[in-house]
C-alpha cells in the first residue's frame, strides 16, 4: 500500500503534501428490547490528501481510487486560493519524519471472537435490566471498529497504525405511570475484547439505579454547591476547559486567545489538568495523531495555571508552543482536527468521606449524560444524584442539568479527591465525532454550580 | 448497479440498493480570515435483503466486489433481526426541482467570496470577531429494488453562514442564508445578526425566576428533538411516547400548527419518496394545537400495524452517513406555521423575558418525557419590552408539553432549525430560567 500511496504523492508538487489511506471494519450488534435490531460487519475504505502550498492549506476526502487524479488537482486549485486569498501564510512546525508499524497490545483481538459469542455476551448484558419490572425498553449494542491506518508524507513519513475500539453501551429506561426515566450504560475500550469481558456488575448497578431514579424526586433549580464523582469530574474538565485547551478554538479567537495565554491563572491552586493518551490500556490510547506527530504527555493546568495546551502541526507554528500530537480525524472521511485525547484532573489528596465533610449540605451528583460547550459557557447532565446534609448523602435527586463559565468555574474548585477513574466509552462531537475521546478525574468539590431544574 | 440487485435479488426473497455520490465544499473564515477549503467526494453503496422474514444489511464504498457486500448482507441474516414489511412497489411520484446545475459550476473563488463578503458586512457594523462558511453539497441518490422500484434524483444545497462573537465569550449570534443554489445573505438577515448583536453587547447578571422565553431557530432544537422522539412511529413500539394515546386531542397551545411537507421543492432537501422508495405526502402532524398523526418508516408501521408514512430516512440525528445507517423513522421536512408578528413586536411583548439565541446541552436529559434543561448560550435579557444586554450563567428547563402550551406569539418568518424544520420565533410565557 504505501509504494501506490507514495506514487500518487509524487504527483503533487507542493510545498508539504501529506495522504492518508484508511481501511475500516465496523461491527456492530443491537437490540432495543428483547429484539435484535442489528448485526453488520463491513469494511470500508477512503483516502484523504493535503497540500500546503504558497502558504495556502486544503484538504480534499475521497472514495474511489480512480478519483485520486482530480483529487490532487481540486487540492492544489484550492491551495492556490487559498494563498492568494489569506492574509497570513500557513505554516507547519517542523516534525522528524518517522517510520513505523505500530499495532496495540489487544486483552483479546475481538477479531477472533466469533459473532456467536459477541452476541451472547450482548444478550447476557441485556437480559439484565429487562428482568426489572420497571425496566419498559433497553437500546443496548455492541460496537467494534477498527480503523488500519496507512499516512505517507512527502517528508518522508511512513507510518502504519491500528485502532481498535470495542465498546457495549446504551441506554435503559423504566417507567412508571407517566414518569419515565433512562440511564446510560457504558463498557468498552481500545485495548481488546477483555475489557467487555465479566462486566454484569455494571449492568446490575445501573438497573438498580434507573428503577431507584423512578423514585427520586427533581432536583430544584438553583445555585448548590456540589461533589462531583469521577465520571462527571471527567466530563467537567472536557467540557468546562479542554476544549479551550484545543489550539484550534482559540486560535481565532482573539480575546480568548489573550485571556488563555500559558502562564494565565484559570483555576484554584489545588487545580492539576493533563491530558496524556499515552497511557496504555485506556480508552483514549494512540501512538500517532493523523498528521503522523507522535501524541507526547501534555501538563495543561498545573496549580491552577495554564501551561500547556493540544495542537496540530499549524496551530503550534502558530502559537510558537512545542507539538503535542492531537490532531486526529474520525476517519477517511474527514481532514485532522485538534483533539483532545485522554484529559484528567489529577488526583489530590482527599478521600470522599473528607469531602463529604467539607462539603456539609450541597449536593452529591454522579455519572454524565450528555455535555455540551459554546465559547465560555459549558452545559453537563448528571444522570443522578443525592441531596447531601451535614455530610450525610440522603434522598435520591433526578433531572439534573449543570451550566457554568470557564473562567468561574475552574477558581471554584474547592477540593480535590484522591481517586481516579478514566472513562471506557466516548463520542465527542466537533464537527467529526471521537469514539475514543477520554476522560476523567477524581471526586471533586465544587462551589457556585448552577442547576437547571425542570 | 443493476446487477448488484440481480445477484443480491437471486440470493434473497427481496432485495433493495442504495447508492449515493456527494460531492462538497467548504470555505471556512475565521477570525475574519479564511482558514479551511475543503473538499468530499463520498461515495457509497448500501444493500438490505429480505429472506424469509430477516434483514441483511451491508455497504461498501464501490462495486468492486458485489459478491462480497452480498455474503455481507447474508451473513448479516444469522442474527435473526426482523423484517415484518415488504419493500415497496414502483409508485407515480411527481418531479420535484430539487437540484439546481448552477452549484455544480460555483467556482472556488465565489465561494470563498460569499463568505468573505458575509464578513465584511459584520466587520462594518460590530466590534465582534467573526467567523463565516460557505458551502455547497451536491448529491446523486437512487433507490432500486426487487419488486420494480427504480427512482435516481439528483439535490442540491447551498448556503452561507455568519457568526458575530462576543469578544472573550466564544459564543455569539449566527444567521444562514441556505437554499438550492447560492444566494447572497440577504440584507435583512444581516442586518438582523448585526442590530442583534450589538443589542447584547453588555453582559448583564439576570435573577431567575419564572419570565417570558422567546425561543429563537438556532436554539428549537432543544424543543424539536423532543417532538420528534414523542410523534415518532419507534417511540409509540417503544411505549415511550407521553402522547401515545393523545390523537385527536389539544396537545399544544391552539395558535401552533405543526406540518410535514416534503414535496415543497422551494425549499432544498425536498423529495418525492423517503429513503426507502414510499412516496412523500403532505402530513400535518399539530393543526391548532391538536394532534393528527405519528409518523412511521416501514420497520415501524409494519410492528403497528400502520400504513408507512413516507418517513423512513437513512440518517441519525447526528447527520450520519446515509450509506452506513439503516433508515428509521425521521421528520425531514417540518414546518411550524409562521404567525404573523415581527420580531420586534415580539419583543415589545415581553415585560421580562430571555431570547435564546442558542441551546446547550439539547442533546442530554430525559428527551423522551419531553423534559429539558439546557445552557443558554447566548441569551439575551429583556426588560419592559428592550433588550438590556447579554444575560450569563443561565439555565432554562422545562417540558414541552408544558411549554408548547404556554405559547404567546409566533414570529412571522421562518428560519432552518435542526433536523430539516423551518421555524418561526416562538415566544412562550411561564418557562423557569435559573440564574447565578
Amino acid at each position: 500500500m504505501f509504494e501506490e500511496l507514495k506514487k500518487t504523492l509524487s504527483k503533487i508538487s507542493a510545498d508539504y503534501a501529506d495522504i492518508r489511506y484508511e481501511r475500516m471494519s465496523e461491527n456492530y450488534i443491537a437490540y432495543s428490547g428483547r429484539e435484535l435490531v442489528t448485526l453488520s460487519s463491513n469494511d470500508t475504505d477512503g483516502f484523504v490528501i493535503r497540500v500546503l502550498k504558497g502558504g495556502g492549506l486544503a484538504s480534499v476526502a475521497f472514495t474511489k481510487p480512480e478519483e485520486a487524479e482530480a483529487a490532487i488537482r481540486i487540492a492544489l486549485e484550492n491551495a492556490v486560493l487559498f494563498a492568494q486569498k489569506s492574509r497570513k501564510p500557513v505554516r507547519f512546525a517542523e516534525v522528524r519524519p518517522a517510520r513505523d508499524e505500530f499495532r496495540p497490545q489487544l486483552s483479546e483481538d475481538p477479531e477472533k471472537v466469533s459473532l456467536e459469542e459477541k452476541m451472547a455476551l450482548l444478550k447476557n448484558y441485556n437480559d439484565i435490566p429487562l428482568s426489572a419490572p420497571q425496566v419498559v425498553n433497553t437500546n443496548i449494542g455492541y460496537a467494534e471498529v477498527k480503523r488500519s491506518k496507512y499516512f505517507v508524507s512527502n517528508e518522508g513519513s511512513e507510518i502504519r497504525e491500528d485502532l481498535i475500539t470495542v465498546s457495549i453501551r446504551g441506554q435503559i429506561t423504566a417507567r412508571e405511570g407517566n414518569l419515565i426515566q433512562n440511564i446510560r450504560v457504558a463498557i468498552g475500550g481500545s485495548d481488546g475484547f477483555g475489557s467487555l469481558r465479566r462486566q454484569e456488575d455494571h449492568f446490575e448497578k445501573q438497573t438498580k439505579l434507573v428503577c431507584d431514579l423512578l423514585k427520586a424526586k427533581p432536583v430544584k433549580s438553583g445555585v448548590y454547591r456540589c461533589i462531583v464523582n469521577p465520571d462527571l469530574a471527567g466530563v467537567f474538565a472536557h467540557e468546562a476547559f479542554g476544549h479551550f485547551s484545543e489550539a484550534d478554538i482559540v486560535e481565532t479567537l482573539p480575546a480568548m486567545r489573550e485571556k488563555m495565554k500559558l502562564g494565565a491563572k484559570l483555576g484554584s491552586d489545588i487545580l492539576n489538568i493533563i491530558d496524556d493518551a499515552t497511557i496504555p490500556n485506556q480508552l483514549g490510547f494512540y501512538r500517532y495523531d493523523d498528521e503522523g506527530v507522535a501524541v507526547r504527555p501534555t501538563p495543561l493546568i498545573k496549580n491552577g495555571v495554564l501551561v500547556g495546551r493540544l495542537h496540530s502541526r499549524r496551530t503550534a507554528a502558530e502559537f510558537g508552543e512545542p507539538l503535542s500530537g492531537h490532531c486526529v480525524a474520525e476517519d477517511y472521511r474527514y481532514a485532522p482536527i485538534v483533539r483532545m485525547g485522554t484529559i484528567f484532573i489529577q488526583p489530590g489528596d482527599r478521600d470522599l468521606q473528607t469531602l463529604l465533610g467539607l462539603l456539609g449540605d450541597g449536593l452529591y451528583l454522579l455519572d454524565a449524560k450528555g455535555g455540551q460547550t459554546a465559547g465560555e459557557n459549558f452545559t453537563f447532565g448528571a444522570n443522578y444524584g443525592y441531596e447531601v446534609k451535614n455530610g450525610r448523602p440522603g434522598e435520591m435527586i433526578r433531572d439534573i442539568n449543570i451550566t457554568g463559565n470557564l473562567y468561574q468555574t475552574l477558581l471554584d474548585i474547592e477540593a480535590v479527591g484522591d481517586d481516579l477513574e478514566l472513562s471506557r466509552a466516548g463520542g465527542c462531537g466537533k464537527g467529526q465525532t471521537n469514539i475514543r475521546s477520554c476522560h476523567g478525574g477524581p471526586h471533586v468539590l465544587i462551589n457556585n454550580l448552577v442547576i437547571g431544574g425542570i | 448497479m443493476e446487477k448488484l440487485l440481480e445477484m443480491a435479488g437471486r440470493a434473497a426473497d427481496q432485495a433493495e440498493v442504495y447508492y449515493r455520490d456527494s460531492v462538497s465544499d467548504s470555505a471556512v473564515f475565521q477570525d475574519a480570515k479564511l482558514h479551511d477549503i475543503e473538499t468530499n467526494l463520498l461515495s457509497g453503496v448500501s444493500l438490505r435483503i429480505i429472506k424469509d422474514g430477516k434483514l441483511g444489511f451491508a455497504y461498501s464504498r464501490n462495486l468492486k466486489d458485489r459478491q462480497g457486500l452480498i455474503d455481507n448482507a447474508l451473513n448479516s441474516l444469522k442474527g435473526g433481526v426482523e423484517a415484518n414489511y415488504d419493500f415497496p412497489k414502483a409508485a407515480q411520484l411527481p418531479e420535484l426541482a430539487t437540484y439546481e446545475p448552477s452549484v455544480k459550476e460555483l467556482s472556488g473563488e465565489e465561494l470563498v467570496r460569499q463568505a468573505e463578503k458575509v464578513c465584511q458586512e459584520i466587520a462594518k457594523n460590530t466590534r465582534a470577531e467573526i467567523m463565516a462558511v460557505s458551502f455547497t453539497e451536491r448529491q446523486r441518490t437512487g433507490i432500486m429494488n426487487t419488486r420494480g422500484l427504480r427512482v435516481e434524483f439528483q439535490s442540491s444545497v447551498a448556503g452561507v453562514y455568519g457568526s458575530a462573537i462576543y469578544p472573550g465569550s466564544g459564543s455569539g449570534i449566527s444567521r444562514m442564508e441556505q437554499g438550492k443554489a447560492m444566494r447572497d445573505m440577504s440584507d435583512e438577515l444581516l442586518k438582523e445578526l448585526v442590530d442583534l448583536y450589538n443589542a447584547g453587547e453588555k453582559a448583564v447578571d439576570i435573577k431567575g425566576g419564572r419570565m417570558k422565553v422567546l425561543f429563537m431557530p438556532n436554539s428549537m432544537i432543544a424543543l424539536l428533538w423532543r417532538l420528534q422522539s414523542g410523534l415518532s412511529g419507534r417511540s409509540l413500539y417503544d411505549k415511550i411516547s407521553p402522547v401515545a394515546d393523545k390523537l385527536g386531542q389539544r396537545i399544544f397551545h391552539e395558535k401552533l400548527t405543526i406540518v410535514d411537507d416534503p414535496l415543497n421543492d422551494s425549499y432544498p432537501g425536498a423529495r418525492a419518496c423517503d429513503d426507502e422508495g414510499v412516496p412523500c405526502q403532505r402530513r400535518v402532524f399539530i393543526e391548532k394545537g391538536v394532534l393528527q398523526s405519528f409518523f412511521y418508516d416501514l420497520k415501524y408501521a409494519g410492528k403497528l400495524g400502520a400504513a408507512p408514512t413516507g418517513h423512513g430516512y437513512r440518517s441519525g440525528q447526528w447527520g450520519d452517513d446515509p450509506v452506513t445507517t439503516k433508515p428509521g423513522p425521521a421528520l425531514r421536512h417540518g414546518f411550524i406555521q409562521p404567525g404573523n408578528k415581527s420580531f420586534q413586536e415580539l419583543v415589545a411583548m415581553m415585560d421580562r423575558g430571555l431570547i435564546i439565541e442558542g441551546a446547550l446541552g439539547a442533546h442530554s436529559g430525559n428527551i423522551p418525557n419531553g423534559d429539558y434543561s439546557i445552557g443558554v448560550s447566548p441569551g439575551l435579557y429583556v426588560e419592559d419590552g428592550r433588550i438590556v444586554g447579554r444575560a450569563k450563567n443561565v439555565m432554562v428547563a422545562g417540558n414541552i408539553y408544558e411549554t408548547l402550551k404556554n405559547v404567546v406569539d409566533l414570529g412571522n418568518r421562518l428560519y432552518p432549525a435542526f433536523g430539516g424544520f423551518w421555524v418561526p420565533p416562538l415566544l412562550f410565557q411561564d418557562v423557569s430560567v435559573a440564574a447565578r
